[in-house]
């Protein structure tokens, strides 16, 4: 902003006579200081803990995995018996697998080591082996489930992460078609 | 929707995809088993409503939907059923695509990114079912619209 020149700066500032600081206001000042000052500073230095919020993508990265660990023993238990869900399932798991590993890639990109802080995440659970003959229906409804978390998360996360959840829910749609 | 937010170039693409996928599913009708007639007639009609839906988005936000070309190129000549089904899974997976482009610039919570959604998903779904019927292996992909 510009200043009118018809108003000479240094005449709007107060004199020292007038409210210069003087020895009085000079002590007093600092025997406040002295009081509130390590006080002030100690809040001020209290460790701050941001809480460590989970990635989003962590769920669907984990979820993945375990589907694809769970299709992979469906491939191999379905091998003899039902060659056209050992077929489904093996598709199912490479396809979870490759879902696995790019959300893993994401979730590196943007934070490349974990937070000291942050509490290691908990294993993924173990996805307990289905019988054979309940099989297809276990993993159509993993996938339906796998689908709807991400489709859920498209809505909400930033362009690039929300496109490749959208691919994510898209194949699972694809292989909840080829196993119902 | 707020027409300011809409990605107009991305919902472009997705409308040509659109008017190219009903322009295939006219050839791809002319070469494949009658037996498929009824599945090809789906697809197309799902096109149809996807195409104008398209349009109203733009017409919406006050821009002028992109007219169909007068005609596509092929990737390769359609001389049989299977060029008509590698053809159709191409057209799916453009859609795919140019849909997949809509979500990615679209803003988080506009409802639009819920249309592209099923617009992606369904036409994944119509991939999948081509190369199934065409003996492709395999018959999914880990990333339905995503750049190769």
């Amino acid at each position: 902003m510009l200043i009118p020149r018809q108003t000479p700066i240094l005449a709007r500032w107060p004199t020292v006579s007038e409210a210069g600081p003087t020895r009085r206001r000079v002590l007093a000042a600092a025997a406040t200081l002295s009081v509130a000052g390590p006080a002030a500073l100690t809040g001020c230095t209290l460790p701050v803990r941001i809480p460590e919020v989970p990635d989003p993508l962590e769920s669907p990265a984990r979820r993945a995995e375990a589907d694809a660990t769970q299709a992979s023993t469906v491939a191999q238990l379905a091998a003899g018996a039902d060659p056209a869900l050992a077929a489904a399932a093996r598709a199912l798991a490479t396809d979870r697998r490759t879902h696995a590993a790019t959300l893993r890639a994401e979730l590196r990109r943007v934070r490349p080591r974990p937070a000291p802080h942050s509490a290691s995440p908990p294993a993924a659970p173990q996805p307990a082996t289905p019988e054979l003959t309940s099989a297809r229906g276990v993993l159509a409804q993993a996938v339906r489930a796998a689908h709807d978390e991400a489709a859920g998360l498209v809505m909400t996360l930033p362009g690039y992460r929300a496109a490749l959840l959208a691919s994510v829910a898209a194949c699972c749609a694809t292989h909840a078609a080829l196993l119902s | 929707m707020s027409p300011s937010q809409v990605p107009v170039d991305a919902v472009q693409g997705a409308l040509a995809a659109e008017h190219a996928a009903i322009w295939v599913y006219g050839v791809v009708e002319a070469f494949a088993p009658g037996a498929l007639n009824g599945q090809l007639e789906e697809a197309a009609t799902a096109h149809q409503a996807r195409r104008d839906a398209t349009e109203r988005v733009l017409t919406d936000a006050g821009v002028p939907p992109v007219p169909p070309e007068p005609g596509y190129l092929t990737p390769e000549p359609v001389t049989d059923a299977a060029s008509a089904l590698r053809l159709a899974i191409t057209a799916e997976s453009d859609a795919a695509a140019a849909w997949r482009s809509v979500i990615e610039r679209s803003p988080a919570h506009l409802g639009l990114r819920a249309a592209a959604l099923d617009a992606l998903t369904v036409a994944a779904l119509w991939a999948t079912r081509w190369r199934a019927r065409a003996g492709t292996s395999p018959v999914t992909v880990p990333f339905p619209g995503a750049p190769a």
